[in-house]
């Protein structure tokens, strides 16, 4: 298995070897759209987001009461003749798995898929203490065959190709098998492992659930090897973390209305599997099963106790917070997560395997929340990866370039002098479309895939004085949070949002004490400065003035929103009410309608912030917009992030020029002259990546698009 | 839902987690059909060492039955008798007990569901008895027998009957199947048959 890279730059030589790996990028990139479809399909079947909710609800619950749980369990799964053993650490579960082979003269074992398993790297040991030990999941297998971790929780083989699969066999058999043929391929694992089966000493498998109420555990697999685990040999020992209790079945039926559908697309796994009680048993003492089940704590206990992090009880191991990320999209499963892999790998890989492992992973995050918005449990994992970052800095201390930035940002009068600087020693740089011609190599080597804009000659905030207007009975009153972005490089974009606004009969103020939202700082875990900028922008901008407080930037938008809250608690609540992003405003608030647009022929298609489609849940507005000003034409994977991602792009710029090189493809692919979208941040990245690209494409803001097709 | 319907949504989901459905009035009118699926298969591999008779080596290059071995035990006197005659007019063997001893695999399985679920197209099978649950996963066709009536709507629906049936003994092993073994592990292309059986049908039954 790989080790854990110790620094980003060893860290990002690990990625580059996976960007490079061609057969793996393509892999990744046809099964993030395909799980898209299937998934949508059956889980449009059923009340999805009922079932999310109650899996987040009986999860929650049972991490506060886990300790009743378990006894409950020991009881009922005791009374039932089942053996119940409690592992403290993943050596202790392991050890435990020793002893009770040793008791019963164990010398081969077979093994049915185990995350847990997998966590506490049982086989490692196994072997060590020379049992012959046999993966009989089929991903499983050809992965032990190559001594190879995981690079999927659900699909553990997926960045093989049948190539590699096929040279593998044939090294086990010695025959020669056509890669082309995949049934055949999987026929192999068919033929060579029945007998392992038939005559093994143990079986060893996962659980899916844990049900206290009678001592049940639940198995949900497909090719059949669970159930021959679990039935052939005399002696099964199941190993489950403490996170799998539930109380009743209907809470663990309620975890299978959701799990396949996340995780594979499938309504459920061809088999489901419920154990209760040492059964019949041919050839076990008195006919029974020699049963066992063993749970691991790992840290659980305290995991559950924590007021954020106890959310992580919710997972149910399903793997969809890999498929839908951009990044795992790009890297694959063993670049992302120690041994859990996606978005909550890269929690787990800090719980479960210490951080040293998990401080460099945790900052391979882009913030796009896609995770969040698919996960089983409903977890918040954004933030807690963000959490992770925040620990992990607390014990290794935070990068001087942070602290820096932080003591710049914290201090607007400070910040805006900055950036004056900059604008004035970029000067020789700028070319006069907007972009900086020459990047210094000392600062920008790695990040030559998009072309970065200058700052503009004159910030909006400059502007304003001249910009100033005052309508006699404005139909509402507004204040405009500008975002620095806006302020700085894009100023035209807030002039043409005035132009709409003024047009419409809307009185706009600026008000000029406000500051950078503070979401930079939040992303780079320096908390106390996030929380003096919310503060301080909570009384520059006076809500009760205003009828609403409208930003054009998504990002910022559902920082005031949603970042705020966790920040500042329910005192930002009146400030939180009326701030919105400019598509819902228009569409929702002032109910705009295209009376007083003309309709272009002017082909214009969309791309969804992230921070607008899932930090706020704004969808149908944008498209609404486009179509009263021009022909709206839909774009793939429209709300799959474009790579830019703040920060994120500057440390990671090799993973963001990919996402975006699939960006400007479906763009390009839409036939559009046009893009439109709602966040300045996506504009830099996807304008770079347009014009790096050559494409005729012209990138602009919404506003803008409304602003050129006023009615006179 | 009517349950007409729910009938017709479990076959629509049970045929896209590719079952075979077929529909008969009673057990004893579905022989013909399961003596037919005999015909048509490809003979057994022996996929571990047993004392018998052996055919040519199949496609996987392993050895097969020459005689075809069908199971179906604990299942009800009547019907057993008439099908183990059918079986043996066939030259087929047919057994009811002992499946350890063909742990290389046998031709075709047979066992009754408790219930379907519709949402799913699953059945669920009281699997405990270990004679059962080796007939459904060694077999190359399994063949499961459904009521109608017993269909139920969606997973969560079955959680009493799920419960009650947990409960009524000390100790059970109770399985939902939904459709032959499958897998998607190399390169993601669904492929069917792994480990458990190749085959699976379903045979719905009035009342």
């Amino acid at each position: 298995m790989e080790e854990a890279a110790k620094t980003l730059k060893e860290y990002q030589e690990h990625i580059d070897e996976a960007l490079n790996d061609k057969f793996l990028r393509k892999t990744l990139d046809k099964f993030a759209v395909e799980y898209r479809v299937s998934r949508d399909n059956v889980f449009k079947e059923v009340p999805g987001a009922d079932c999310v909710q109650k899996i987040a609800d009986t999860k929650d619950w049972c991490s506060k009461h886990l300790e009743e749980l378990y006894e409950q369990f020991k009881t009922e799964a005791e009374k039932r003749g089942v053996i119940v053993h409690r592992a403290k650490t993943a050596k202790e579960a392991n050890e435990i798995v020793v002893k009770i082979a040793n008791e019963n003269a164990v010398k081969s074992v077979v093994k049915a898929k185990s995350m847990t398993a997998e966590e506490t790297m049982l086989n490692v040991k196994l072997i060590q203490e020379k049992f012959e030990v046999v993966e009989t999941d089929l991903g499983e297998w050809i992965i032990q065959l190559r001594d190879e971790g995981p690079s999927h929780m659900v699909m553990p083989a997926i960045h093989l190709s049948r190539y590699q699969v096929a040279d593998d066999f044939t090294k086990v058999t010695g025959d020669a098998y056509n890669p082309e043929d995949i049934p055949q391929l999987v026929k192999v694992a068919r033929v060579q492992l029945r007998k392992k089966f038939n005559h093994a000493d143990l079986g060893i498998s996962g659980a899916n659930f844990c049900i206290a109420e009678n001592g049940t555990f639940g198995i949900a697999t497909n090719e059949g090897n669970g159930r021959m685990v679990t039935t052939i040999p005399k002696t099964h020992i199941a190993i489950a973390g403490l996170d799998k209790l539930v109380p009743k079945l209907e809470d663990a039926l309620n975890v299978l209305t959701v799990l396949p559908r996340n995780a594979t697309g499938q309504r459920l796994t061809a088999n489901v599997t419920w154990i209760n009680g040492a059964g019949e048993c041919e050839i076990g003492k008195d006919g029974k099963k020699n049963l066992h089940i063993i749970f691991l704590d790992n840290g659980r206990t305290e995991i559950a106790k924590d007021p954020l992090f106890s959310q992580i009880f919710r997972c149910v191991r399903c793997g969809a917070c890999a498929n839908v990320c951009p990044v795992y999209r790009m890297v694959g499963g063993h670049k992302m997560g120690h041994i859990y892999i996606g978005a909550i790998g890269l929690i787990l890989t800090y719980f479960f395997h210490g951080r040293d492992k998990a401080a460099i992973l945790s900052q391979n995050c882009i913030g796009c929340e896609a995770c969040k918005d698919i996960c089983s449990g409903g977890i918040d994992l954004p933030e807690l990866i963000r959490e992770v970052r925040t620990r992990c800095h607390d014990e290794f201390g935070t990068p001087v370039k942070e602290v820096l930035a932080g003591k710049i940002l914290k201090d607007r009068k400070r910040f805006h002098t900055f950036l004056k600087f900059v604008r004035f020693s970029q000067k020789p740089m700028a070319d006069n479309e907007g972009f900086i011609r020459h990047l210094p190599d000392i600062l920008f080597s790695r990040h030559k895939f998009k072309s970065l804009p200058a700052l503009a000659p004159k910030a909006f905030r400059e502007m304003w004085t001249d910009l100033k207007y005052t309508l006699e009975s404005p139909t509402m009153r507004v204040a405009l949070f500008s975002g620095c972005v806006q302020d700085f490089v894009y100023p035209e974009q807030l002039e043409a949002f005035i132009k709409v606004m003024k047009h419409h009969n809307v009185q706009v103020d600026f008000p000029e004490e406000q500051n950078c939202c503070g979401l930079p700082m939040f992303m780079m875990n320096q908390n106390d400065v996030a929380k003096e900028i919310a503060e301080d922008n909570l009384k520059a901008m006076s809500a009760a003035n205003y009828d609403a407080i409208i930003t054009l930037c998504a990002s910022c938008a559902s920082h005031l929103k949603h970042g705020y809250h966790t920040i500042l608690g329910d005192a930002a609540n009146a400030f939180i009410e009326k701030t919105t992003d400019f598509s819902s405003f228009m569409v929702d608030k002032l109910g705009v309608t295209s009376e007083l647009l003309n309709k272009s022929g002017e082909k214009v298609t969309f791309h969804s912030p992230c921070h607008q489609c899932r930090g706020l849940g704004v969808v149908e507005q944008p498209h609404a917009l486009i179509d009263m000003a021009a022909e709206y034409v839909p774009c793939a994977e429209e709300q799959v992030c474009c790579g830019f991602g703040g920060s994120y792009s500057s440390k990671f710029p090799e993973i963001s020029s990919q996402i975006l090189a699939n960006k400007v493809r479906n763009i390009k692919e839409t036939g559009a002259s046009r893009l439109v979208t709602d966040c300045p941040g996506c504009i830099i990245q996807i304008r770079g990546g347009v014009h790096k690209a050559g494409l005729n494409v012209k990138v602009s803001h919404i506003a803008e698009l409304l602003a050129e097709n006023l009615k006179p | 839902m009517t349950d007409s319907e729910i009938v017709e949504l479990y076959k629509n989901k049970a045929e896209a987690v590719a079952c075979k459905i077929v529909e008969y009035k009673t057990i004893e009118e579905a022989i013909p059909y399961i003596i037919k699926v005999v015909e048509e298969k490809a003979p057994c591999e022996l996929l571990d060492d047993e004392d018998v008779e052996k055919g040519p080596l199949s496609p996987n290059g392993v050895p097969t039955r020459i005689q075809p071995v069908l199971a179906a035990p604990h299942c009800d006197e009547a019907f057993y008798k008439k099908f183990s005659e059918a079986c043996e007019a066939k030259g087929y063997k047919c057994i009811s007990k002992g499946l350890r001893n063909y742990l290389a695999g046998i031709d075709v399985g047979i066992a009754s569901a408790v219930l379907g679920i519709a949402e799913t197209g699953s059945c669920m099978v009281d699997t405990s008895k270990e004679d059962i649950r080796l007939s459904t996963m060694i077999c190359e066709v399994s063949i499961l027998v459904l009521k109608k009536s017993t269909i139920k709507p969606t997973l969560i629906s079955v959680a009493e009957d799920l419960r009650s049936h947990i409960g009524a003994s000390s100790a059970s092993y109770t399985t939902f199947i939904s459709g032959p073994s499958r897998t998607a592990d190399i390169e993601r292309v669904g492929a069917i048959g792994v480990h458990g059986s190749l085959e699976m049908h379903i045979i719905l039954l009035e009342g």
